[in-house]
């Protein structure tokens, strides 16, 4: 029942928000968001913290890893497909995940949007993307996810709309155009699961049902290829990631945030679910899915990073620098392989909270300047001082370098390729993700560089101009759990080796 | 021992942090105040930690200080090997730090030399702005230093050999200048580049055992002990390590960094640049040697290779130069290629034979002796040249001619530093390059004699070249008078060129160098007739070098010229034109990529799903004049060449035709004689139907 409430919360506030009237206090309007921002942060919390049931969750070996120990079912379509709920490992790792962007990001609109129009609509659609996200997290079998899924495209694309103007709707209709094919994509692999399975629901190590699949490997291997596709469209993978660098960054900043930290990352997770929970990593290990998935997802890290560092306009610089990263975590997921599947996992973590980090800095500099180009930025380190020192720190960050998160969910990815025993990718995956950590140095840290030691010096001393607090600490925020990932990884990673214990248990023998 | 190591590691960084506070307000010349004070306790208290920790390291069984080469040995092989102290759960791994010979010795060079620095530092940084962010990224890269220094695996080496070299970049950039930042760009790619060439060899190197990463104590990994991991990995891993420190370290042939950035670094930052950074490098390089690479002998072999290069490349680069500070960067590359000589002779006689033992030592030895004599020379060198800079606020050897005169102190401390590199007897580089040019003779065990030769001829050319470039700095300093007398005047004028902190530090320094020359000079035997012969053969050289190149063709009408074009620059001229070329295929093919499924969405648009006009909403005329006339108009245009104008095509002809139809028609249908004409068909139908039934 807490998990309906966890959905609920956000989608009720969301809808008395858009179907409401005008709301003439904007102080009040922004109490009650944030007020139901909180509250369905708690819900999420108190789903995890009950289904954990007081097991020490860290030392593994609970049911959370296996099954999940909660499980609500909501209705049946028909016979057999139930709507229904279940509280696993990856769940809760991505519901608190969402909650610790979703809120400071929330809070970090509060400011923003003083300069945006039609706050009310944008907060109502704010708060229903969480909703979305949060039965998404918590689905528990295929048929829900789907659902949540496209709910969750159709209701991010307010946000992408948001400021109107001909640019945004024309990116909106790609958005929406990629995210329809990735979707049937999908609706075309569940038509077969449906058909050669046991069951539409999670199951750690797959559910296909042998006596079926027998002789039929070969349809199926095209149906987990297609389903890889459809979900990599929202991960941004290489050949429909073109929705995302044209997207993102015409959304409002705080949007953009939680676009490149987490709805990307809901594309992670439907891809978490094929591999794992429905094909199940055997059936795909060696097999010729693995290795063009695997070349799809080295292509993208280098083309992501390489227009990254081509590209002049901040926002779509970091855009292009998710499309590169967010291969990263599929990397990790491709190699089958328990640390890769954790260097996934941690990088799922890191890169939510750099990237939205980097993007709430981008705001801010918007918000104080006006400024998009990244030409236009030399001097603003001395302007603005701690949100460019915090930009610093996450490019550090992005980049991999210790003692930052990205440095460890790097080691573990690298050591995860050369350990994953394919043929030709054991060398050139770990490759390719440092020459893209290159590149990734190429376009991120000159800026910060020209921030802070470039321009042209007026005379004495320069106005300092840190945006407002409520800005200013969602940064900072980002940039210190960004640090404590970097510095005590071992509580994450226990947790997610906890999960890859179940889920690969080859990778243990290496 | 733990908590003495965590005190030696993060004491530094707390006291960053504290600067960074106190000194914030530097427009007030008390939080500048408040902000030295911190930095100068830290130092200090860093000395006195790093002491106290070898003294502990000591009484746990450590080897002591006395014997450095000891940690390169196989465990086992020497006594005291090191009690290795981990620090769990940190950066998704474990940090292993010892306190043994080598890496006590060098935390303490390290510390002592941060210390004479930061003191210095007050005096040289007094005038300029953004002290207290460059005391901030002092004290940072001090902490990181000692970490590389004290690690006992290469995954903690690696953490902290990255925040150092980060953290040192903005030591390069502090002016702010347009060449400080260009030189500071070239120091960031290389380090960039450097530490993701180790990662990956760290990936290479790991197996599915943190262990195979260890490079103190009791594991090993070399080539006889691998097994789970093929030896074309390990050679891969170990040539792209290689690459990374010896970036770092300042050789050959990635030695670009140092002439730039060291020019445009204040005087204290190159002095640990040089004295310091660039040893991080050869530790790495060592730990590669001889743990990974023990017994190996191609491998020592190229270092042995790259060491004569390197040298030799440095000294001639430095020969040539005309600016102060470069001339020194330059020499430092030369005297890291001393130093990987040493290395790369222990590498060769590693694992052999007893014959080969007495090698090992001698070579380890002169290698380790030699860096920390180069970090103490180049001390002393930087910081002499840095008194020149503060007071002058230039470098170039045709401006600053004829400073040194009727100064005393600064006279005798860089001429304590010039005979130290130079290796003139009782002093300390003496001591050192006799013992790696002993190790040179004894190679001859190992290698051909012409090889072997050549070797040593190499070396002691480049000896000479250190002596003949020494000699033109020295000469034009401190004899030589400035070729404007006024100017000239007012150089010798000057009495205040320095605090009376400094010069006591300066001072210290530099009698540091012939006292320990004579110290290790008796401990090491080195005053015999072979030794004082091969140094005397040095100097030769060098005075010749001097007198017949460096004089003549160095030198036109009494000034000192650059004969080294600008465009022989292995950066511009290759490094960066490859990295941009290449910068550009890829992008070139990302592009194609990234525009691919557009470009497909927009193709299926024009073809498949093109929004083609519906039937009925054709311009004019039907579907068959259409079909017709567009039949017609296309076998006409088989004939002719240009296109027939709209009016004059079949399609608009039919067309007009059709509707001439369509509306004559329409005028038929409705007027009243066409509905009488209709109603007389009706009643003759009808009456036709009467007559017949």
């Amino acid at each position: 029942m807490m998990i309906l409430t966890a959905i609920f919360i956000p989608a009720a506030a969301g809808l008395i928000l858009l179907l409401g009237p005008e709301w003439k206090n904007r102080k009040r309007l922004r109490v009650f968001t944030g007020a139901a921002l909180a509250a369905s942060f708690l819900a999420a919390c108190a789903v995890v913290s009950l289904s954990m049931g007081g097991n020490n969750v860290f030392t593994g070996g609970n049911s959370m890893f296996t099954g999940g120990n909660s499980m609500f079912t909501l209705f049946n379509l028909t016979t057999g497909l139930p709507v229904f709920f279940k509280v696993d490992g990856v769940g809760c790792f991505f519901a608190v995940l969402t909650g610790l962007l979703w809120v400071p990001a929330g809070i970090y609109s509060f400011a923003y949007m003083e300069h945006e129009w039609k706050e009310k609509r944008y907060y109502g659609f704010y708060l229903l993307s969480y909703a979305m996200l949060t039965g998404l997290e918590f689905s528990g079998n295929l048929i829900t996810l789907y659902l949540f899924y496209e709910g969750m495209s159709l209701l991010t694309l307010p946000l992408v709309l948001h400021n109107g103007s001909r640019e945004a709707i024309m990116a909106g209709l790609k958005y929406l155009f990629f995210s329809l094919a990735g979707a049937y994509m999908v609706l075309f692999g569940l038509f077969l699961l449906n058909r050669f399975g046991n069951t539409l629901s999670f199951t750690p190590g797959g559910v296909l049902d042998p006596t079926l699949t027998e002789g039929r490997e070969g349809i199926l291997l095209v149906g987990a290829f297609v389903m890889l596709l459809g979900f990599g469209v929202k991960a941004g993978m290489f050949p429909l990631h073109a929705w995302l660098p044209t997207a993102h960054p015409v959304a409002p900043a705080p949007a953009s945030a939680v676009l490149s930290g987490m709805i990307v990352k809901c594309g992670v997770l439907g891809v978490i679910r094929t591999v794992y929970y429905l094909f199940g990593a055997d059936f795909l290990r060696g097999t010729w899915v693995q290795q063009v998935w695997m070349t799809l997802i080295l292509l993208t890290v280098l083309l992501g990073s390489m227009m990254a560092y081509r590209e002049k306009g901040f926002k779509k610089r970091l855009a292009y620098s998710t499309v590169s990263q967010v291969s990263y975590i599929l990397f990790g997921l491709a190699t089958l392989q328990q640390e890769g599947f954790t260097g996934a996992f941690l990088h799922t973590a890191a890169h939510a909270m750099m990237k939205c980090g980097l993007f709430l800095v981008a705001g801010a500099v918007i918000f104080k300047t006006g400024k998009t180009r990244v030409e236009e930025l030399s001097g603003i380190g001395r302007r603005m001082p701690v949100t460019m020192g915090c930009y610093t720190l996450l490019s550090l960050s992005l980049i991999g370098i210790p003692p930052f998160g990205g440095f460890v969910s790097k080691w573990y990815l690298g050591r995860g390729g050369v350990n994953s025993g394919l043929p030709v990718f054991d060398i050139l995956g770990p490759a390719v993700l440092l020459v893209s950590a290159l590149l990734t140095a190429g376009y991120l840290l000159p800026i910060s560089i020209r921030g802070f030691l470039g321009g042209e010096e007026t005379g004495g001393k320069t106005e300092r101009e840190e945006a407002p607090f409520l800005m200013l600490a969602p940064i900072l925020l980002f940039t210190a759990l960004v640090t404590l990932l970097g510095l005590f990884p071992d509580k994450v990673t226990a947790f997610v080796t906890g999960i890859a214990d179940v889920l690969v248990k080859e990778g243990l023998a290496g | 021992m733990k908590e003495y190591i965590a005190l030696a590691v993060l004491w530094p960084f707390g006291g960053a942090a504290l600067t960074w506070i106190l000194g914030r307000k530097q427009e007030k010349a008390a939080g500048y105040a408040r902000g030295n004070i911190m930095a100068a306790i830290t130092v200090l208290g860093e000395v006195a930690v790093v002491l106290g920790l070898c003294f502990a390291g000591r009484l746990t069984g450590n080897a002591g200080l006395a014997d450095p080469a000891g940690v390169f040995y196989p465990a086992g092989q020497k006594a005291g090997t090191a009690a290795i102290v981990y620090w769990q759960h940190i950066c998704g791994g474990t940090f292993c730090f010892a306190v043994d010979g080598f890496r006590g010795l060098y935390a303490l060079t390290a510390a002592f030399m941060w210390a004479v620095c930061t003191l210095f530092s007050f005096d040289y940084m007094a005038h300029y702005p953004h002290k207290t962010r460059y005391y901030f990224f002092l004290l940072l890269t001090l902490g990181a230093t000692e970490g590389v220094f004290l690690s006992a695996d290469f995954f903690t080496m690696f953490v902290f050999f990255e925040i150092m070299s980060l953290a040192s970049y903005v030591w390069v950039a502090q002016d702010e200048r347009k060449e400080s930042l260009r030189a500071a760009e070239t120091y960031l790619a290389i380090a960039v580049i450097g530490g993701l060439c180790i990662l990956m060899g760290m990936f290479l190197l790991y197996g599915n055992d943190m262990r195979n990463l260890s490079t103190a104590g009791e594991i090993m990994l070399s080539i006889s002990r691998q097994g789970e991991i093929s030896r074309g990995r390990i050679a891969a891993a170990g040539l792209l390590m290689l690459a990374g420190f010896g970036a770092k370290a300042g050789s050959v042939p990635l030695h670009i960094w140092l002439p730039k950035a060291h020019p445009v670094a204040p005087a204290p930052a190159s002095a640990l640049l040089s004295g310091i950074l660039t040893k991080t490098g050869v530790f790495g390089v060592m730990l590669l040697t001889l743990r990974l690479f023990w017994g190996d002998k191609r491998f020592g072999t190229l270092i042995l290779i790259l060491g004569l290069c390197t040298m030799l490349t440095g000294a001639v680069l430095a020969l040539f130069s005309v600016d102060l500070k470069r001339t020194l960067a330059c020499s430092s590359v030369s005297q890291i290629g001393f130093i990987f000589t040493g290395v790369g002779a222990a590498g060769i006689f590693s694992g052999g034979t007893a014959a080969s033992e007495e090698g090992l030592l001698v070579s380890l030895n002169g290698g380790i002796l030699h860096m920390i004599n180069h970090s103490l020379i180049k001390l002393v060198l930087f910081c002499a040249a840095g008194v020149v800079f503060m007071n002058l606020h230039k470098l170039d050897l045709n401006e600053i001619r004829g400073f040194g005169r009727k100064k005393p102190l600064l006279h005798a401390v860089f001429l304590a530093g010039a005979l130290g590199i130079a290796g003139v007897p009782l002093f300390n580089g003496y001591v050192s390059k006799s013992l790696l040019h002993e190790s040179l003779l004894l190679l001859r065990k190992e290698w051909p004699l012409p090889w072997a030769r050549a070797a040593e001829w190499i070396f002691i050319c480049a000896g000479g070249c250190t002596a003949a470039y020494m000699a033109k700095l020295y000469v034009a300093l401190f004899w030589e008078k400035n070729s404007e007398e006024a100017v000239q005047k007012t150089y010798e004028e000057k009495k205040r060129y320095m605090k009376p902190l400094s010069g006591a530090l300066l001072g210290t320094a530099a009698a540091l160098l012939p006292a320990l020359g004579v110290g290790a000079g008796i401990r090491e035997g080195v005053f015999n007739g072979e030794s004082l012969w091969g140094a005397l053969l040095s100097l030769l050289i060098g005075a010749g070098i001097y007198l017949l190149f460096v004089r003549p063709v160095l030198m036109k009408n009494g000034r000192y010229i650059n004969r080294w074009k600008p465009e022989w620059d292995l950066e511009e001229r290759v490094y960066r034109p490859l990295l941009n070329g290449l910068a550009f295929v890829l992008s070139v093919i990302c592009r194609f990529l990234d525009n691919l499924t557009d470009w497909l969405i927009a193709g299926l648009r024009r073809s498949v799903y093109r929004d083609s006009p519906l039937p009925h909403e054709l311009e004019e005329g039907n579907v068959l004049t259409h079909a017709a006339g567009v039949a017609l108009d296309g076998g006409r245009n088989i004939f002719r060449r240009e296109k027939t104008p709209r009016e004059r095509s079949f399609e608009h002809k039919l067309a007009m035709f059709a509707e001439e139809q369509k509306e004559n028609r329409i005028m038929i249908g409705r007027s009243l004689s066409f509905g009488l004409l209709l109603f007389c068909v009706g009643l003759v139908m009808t009456l036709v139907y009467i007559l017949l039934i």
